[in-house]
């Protein structure tokens, strides 16, 4: 009997775990929720990728086209895991989707359930949603996405925009102590495209530490020589309601110039990453360990970063903490590599 | 604090030491001291920090220092600008109390008489006067416009005819004006117990004899009534 395996989620690390064991010959079911393939960066129609500046296209596209048309690769969307029990040492998987309910049994499972953006209404001081001009990061990579530079609020070109960084991320008070490790260098990223677009506006992003990890760092060191982009020390404590319809960001520099109150045309909060409803949901459904953080927990975070607590299911990209896209892929050849080695091992 | 002609500090290093321990035992430092990112957003939230050089950020950060020089100079003038208003503990990311860390430290400069704490409790001997001796904080007559300018230019107006103007409010405060309202000697007496066994008598004694001996007169007359 052909080797059967189930990959969970068609997000960069599931997308990519299908198309590396359809090219080793094994048969791979692909369950993604929502009705698209690509995740969150096709959800959000991710522009440019960092630290590259290349088309998503070129990275998203790929995969989705990959997977897509693939014979070994069966593909449901829109689509459930409603029941799972492990029968040996193989797993038997009801399946709810829009082609009708199944129950198939596999080798071994991949879960790659992705992440979710932080939701900044849920932090009041960044008055998100209550002003046109507040949005997050991943407002603007769609609002770019779509060609689209000027105010929410009157359509007119930002004379200065400021980022704010941590959103949700390094904060107690919303629960969430870890670092989201991709946000820094996407504000980095996306202020530089901001100022190739309106070079005279002013751009300023605010941090606690700039966390440009590796190779991300050289855009950072661009966005300051290159485009002058105004780096300032001070967590933002409150966004009010300014003169001449702008957003006042209030806060302490804590390097130079003390207390700051500064109108601004629009604020980009850079909201971080959560594990999100449906990480919750596998873990239920297949027993799986979730970490203090609320991501899935994998058996050894420096050992064995893709394999979870049960043999046999393996976890690949984001369901396990922040990361980047790059690393995502990544994890999914790994997982990829793990769940064929045990189908293998267990016939 | 002391210094001598040069300006430096002739306060022992000891005793700084001292002073930086008492505040460590406190059972509230854990709870309101923890880590600090460094990162603004209390000091941004705070309402002094827009008018004075203070920042609670700066506070927690010398708290984090360990240094017990530091930490004295803090509580010469520095820490007497905040307001007690606790937005800096609503906001910290981190879950710290830097108006918590500072209250301890306003309490040990009480306790201990510091010049500091004299120098802020002046203003305050009539209101202080007026609570140990008769458990009334503010009454009628106090109201002048000397002690008040902030309330504006109609504050002689409002310190006028005192007496036609209390009958004219409806409860019952016995049309008394040196009292918001009359308290009983066996009230009083309760009251000088508390104070008494709560050492708040001890501490007025320690940041004002003056006002002390002034509140041990009356007292001692209604303890004798
Ligand atoms: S990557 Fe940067 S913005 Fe994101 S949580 Fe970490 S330090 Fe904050
Ligand atoms: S408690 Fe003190 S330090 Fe904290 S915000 Fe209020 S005034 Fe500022
Ligand atoms: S808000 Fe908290 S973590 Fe940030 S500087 Fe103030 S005390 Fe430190």
């Amino acid at each position: 009997m052909p080797e059967e395996i189930l990959v969970i989620g068609g997000g960069p690390a599931g997308m990519n775990a299908s198309v590396m064991l359809s090219e080793i010959g094994v048969n791979v079911t692909l369950v993604e929720k929502d009705s698209f393939l690509g995740g969150n960066p096709e959800k959000f129609k991710y522009k440019f990728l960092f630290p590259d500046l290349q088309p998503a296209e070129n990275v998203i596209g790929e995969l989705i086209k990959k997977t897509g048309n693939n014979s070994k690769v069966k593909v449901l969307l829109n689509s459930q895991i409603s029941g799972f029990k492990q029968t040996g040492n193989k797993f038997d998987v009801a399946i709810k989707s829009p082609q009708g309910d199944e129950n198939k049994i596999f080798n071994s499972v991949i879960v790659a359930t992705g992440f979710e953006h932080f939701d900044p209404a849920r932090d009041a001081k960044y008055s998100y949603q209550l002003f046109d001009d507040v949005i997050d990061i991943k407002d603007l990579e769609k609002m770019l996405g779509e060609g689209k530079f000027l105010r929410p609020s009157n359509g007119k070109p930002p004379r200065n925009v400021a980022f704010i960084l941590c959103v949700g991320s390094r904060d107690r008070h919303v629960g969430n102590q870890y670092c989201s490790r991709v946000c820094c260098v996407v504000s980095v990223k996306q202020a530089i495209e901001l100022k190739e677009h309106f070079p005279e506006s002013d751009i300023f992003i605010f941090y606690m530490d700039i966390r440009t990890y590796g190779f991300f760092e050289d855009l950072y060191w661009e966005a300051m020589e290159k485009h002058d982009i105004q780096i300032v020390k001070g967590r933002v404590a409150e966004i009010t309601s300014g003169p001449d319809n702008t957003v006042v960001c209030k806060g302490e520099d804590t390097l130079l110039r003390g207390p700051f109150e500064i109108p601004f045309d629009m604020v980009v909060l850079a909201s971080g990453m959560e594990g999100g409803p449906q990480s919750l949901e596998m873990a239920d459904k297949l027993g799986l360990e979730m970490d203090e953080h609320r991501f899935l927990k994998p058996r050894n975070i420096t050992l064995s970063p893709f394999r979870s607590n049960i043999d046999g299911i393996f976890l690949a990209g984001a369901c396990t903490g922040p990361k980047a896209i790059s690393d995502a892929i990544t994890e999914g050849a790994a997982a990829a590599m793990s769940a064929h080695i045990y189908a293998q091992k267990n016939p | 604090m002391e210094y001598d002609e040069k300006g430096v500090s002739i306060v022992p290093l000891d005793f700084k030491k001292e002073i930086f321990k008492e505040a460590r035992k406190d059972f509230r430092y854990d709870e309101y001291v923890l880590g600090c990112l460094n990162c603004g957003v209390c000091t941004g939230g705070c309402p002094p920090h827009r008018f004075f050089d203070f920042s609670p950020r700066i506070v927690l950060q010398n708290l984090k220092t360990k240094d017990p020089e530091l930490i004295w100079t803090m509580m010469d003038e520095y820490i007497w600008a905040c307001f007690q208003c606790f937005t800096c503990a609503m906001i910290c990311p981190f879950l710290n109390n830097p108006g918590g860390a500072i209250a301890i430290l306003r309490e040990i400069a009480v306790r201990r008489g510091f010049e500091s704490a004299r120098k802020v409790l002046k203003p305050y001997s009539r209101v202080l006067l007026k609570l140990t001796a008769y458990g009334n904080q503010l009454s009628p007559d106090m109201i002048q416009p000397d002690f008040f300018p902030d309330w504006g230019p109609d504050i002689s107006y409002a310190s006028a005819d005192l007496k036609v103007k209390r009958k004219a409010i409806p409860m019952p405060t016995l049309q008394i004006t040196n009292l918001s309202w009359d308290v009983s000697p066996e009230a009083m007496k309760e009251l000088y117990e508390i104070f008494d066994e709560s050492g708040v008598f001890k501490i007025i004694e320690a940041v004002d004899p003056s006002l002390y001996e002034i509140i041990m007169d009356i007292v001692e007359d209604v303890r004798s009534s």
